[in-house]
């Protein structure tokens, strides 16, 4: 154990170590022997000793004004890291500043985005409503100004002696057209239904309401040897006409 | 020796109050000026060296461990580390020399030894030359005795002898300053 001792007393790593320039590892060494070995530690606690007062021989007058230096970097540093955390807080609620701007301007331009897209679907529709109309008007613009169109005056029978309607027809062009221009009173319970038979089938024209198609033409499909009906429906219409209820036809 | 006084300061260390850094300067800031001016050899150096020691010693205040080393050993190694990190930077910075050797940053001898500095001088006096060279190149150069035998170009028995003659001479000395710090500490 003696021979262990002066072994590592011999080795210099106690002297490295006094004055700092051993490796971690070596320190651990270190520490370790002065725990173990009371001789080793009584060598480093003389060590330490001689050092200071080795050291205290080789004392310097510091230079006025370096100890108000040092106190005054002391504060500076502190300061220093004061002043780093206000700019921290302040660059976070700058962050979150900005995250919720950021969240608020993506929101409004995901509703803008949304509002976007249905006026688009809108001018669309519009648009498409709109040649619609358009070829509506020109094929009424063509009948009526066609001389080889025919004009009929359609009146109703005893069921509904004030019903007008004159209809148009051009077998050149192959377009028909009725405007039902009066309409007589019926019970709020009935309504007038236009049908027209085409080449031997039956098709619904729909309910006619005087208030909304007067002076307006409505299509009529046009066939060889058709016939028109007006008839007299319960309220929301019917899915065939009744025939005993028929107030005006007329063949084209 | 100081203990009490010690003891006080590490307290203060800890309690973050900078009157311990005024306190480790009264009492330790010549001494650790000398050993800072010990590596740099310069006076605007040693003077960087010991306020960037101090700021160090303030930051690091809470590894300092009571039970492996006195205050004087911790910051007598803050400072000579210090020191030789700055010549170091200051070396490369000039350019001069890249590759440090531990050898190259002292220069070893009897002139190195400057009288001008020594407000204790009259104790180190009472102390030998070929122990001081010896006790200066373990302490402040950090060599080892063999290295110190190669650099002093001595054999290295000679050297053991030596240091551990100079270690004795070392003990007898008590210095004044070291009785006012005694005293002082008990007052505190």
């Amino acid at each position: 154990m003696k021979e262990k001792i002066r072994i590592f007393l011999d080795t210099d790593l106690l002297e490295k170590y006094l004055i700092g320039t051993t490796t971690t590892e070596e320190s651990l060494q270190v520490e370790r022997y002065i725990a173990m070995y009371p001789e080793v530690n009584k060598t480093y606690d003389e060590l330490q000793e001689s050092l200071e007062k080795f050291a205290k021989l080789h004392a310097i007058k510091t230079p006025e004004g370096l100890k108000e230096r040092i106190i005054a970097r002391m504060h500076g540093e502190r300061i220093g890291r004061k002043k780093f955390f206000r700019y921290a807080i302040a660059a976070s609620f700058a962050a979150v500043i900005f995250a919720g701007a950021s969240f608020f301007f993506w929101n409004q331009s995901q509703n803008l985005q949304q509002e976007n897209a249905v006026v688009s679907i809108q001018i669309e529709d519009l648009q498409k409503s709109m040649t619609q109309q358009m070829e509506d008007m020109r094929n009424q613009f063509i009948v009526l100004n066609n001389p080889r169109t025919r004009k009929y005056n359609v009146n109703g029978n005893i069921k509904a002696k004030e019903l007008k309607a004159v209809a148009y027809i051009n077998p050149v062009k192959k377009l028909s057209y009725i405007n039902v221009s009066k309409l007589p009173n019926l019970p709020e319970d009935q309504c007038f239904q236009m049908w027209a038979e085409v080449n031997g089938k039956m098709v619904n024209l729909g309910i006619i309401e005087e208030a909304q198609d007067k002076d307006k033409l409505m299509a009529l499909p046009y066939g060889e040897n058709a016939i028109s009906y007006i008839t007299i429906e319960p309220k929301g219409g019917n899915q065939s006409p009744t025939i005993e209820n028929k107030v005006a036809d007329f063949k084209y | 020796m100081s203990t009490l006084l010690e003891k006080h300061i590490v307290e203060l260390l800890l309690e973050r109050n900078e009157k311990a850094i005024s306190l480790l300067y009264e009492y330790y800031g010549d001494t650790l000026y000398g050993v800072a001016h010990k590596v740099v050899r310069n006076d605007e150096l040693a003077q960087d060296v010991l306020q960037e020691s101090f700021v160090k010693i303030w930051k690091k205040s809470d590894s300092y461990d009571a039970s492996k080393a006195k205050l004087f050993t911790w910051l007598f190694r803050i400072t000579r580390n210090t020191a030789i990190d700055k010549l170091r930077s200051v070396n490369t910075k000039t350019d001069k020399e890249i590759q440090m050797d531990v050898s190259d940053v002292y220069n070893i001898g009897v002139d190195s030894i400057r009288p001008e500095f020594m407000d204790v001088s009259e104790n180190l006096g009472k102390i030998e030359d070929k122990y001081q060279i010896v006790l200066e190149a373990l302490f402040f150069q950090g060599m080892t005795q063999q290295e110190a035998s190669d650099e002093l170009d001595i054999p290295l028995g000679t050297i053991k002898s030596r240091l551990k003659i100079g270690l004795r001479e070392l003990r007898k000395i008590y210095g004044t300053s070291m009785v006012v710090t005694f005293i002082l500490s008990l007052i505190l």
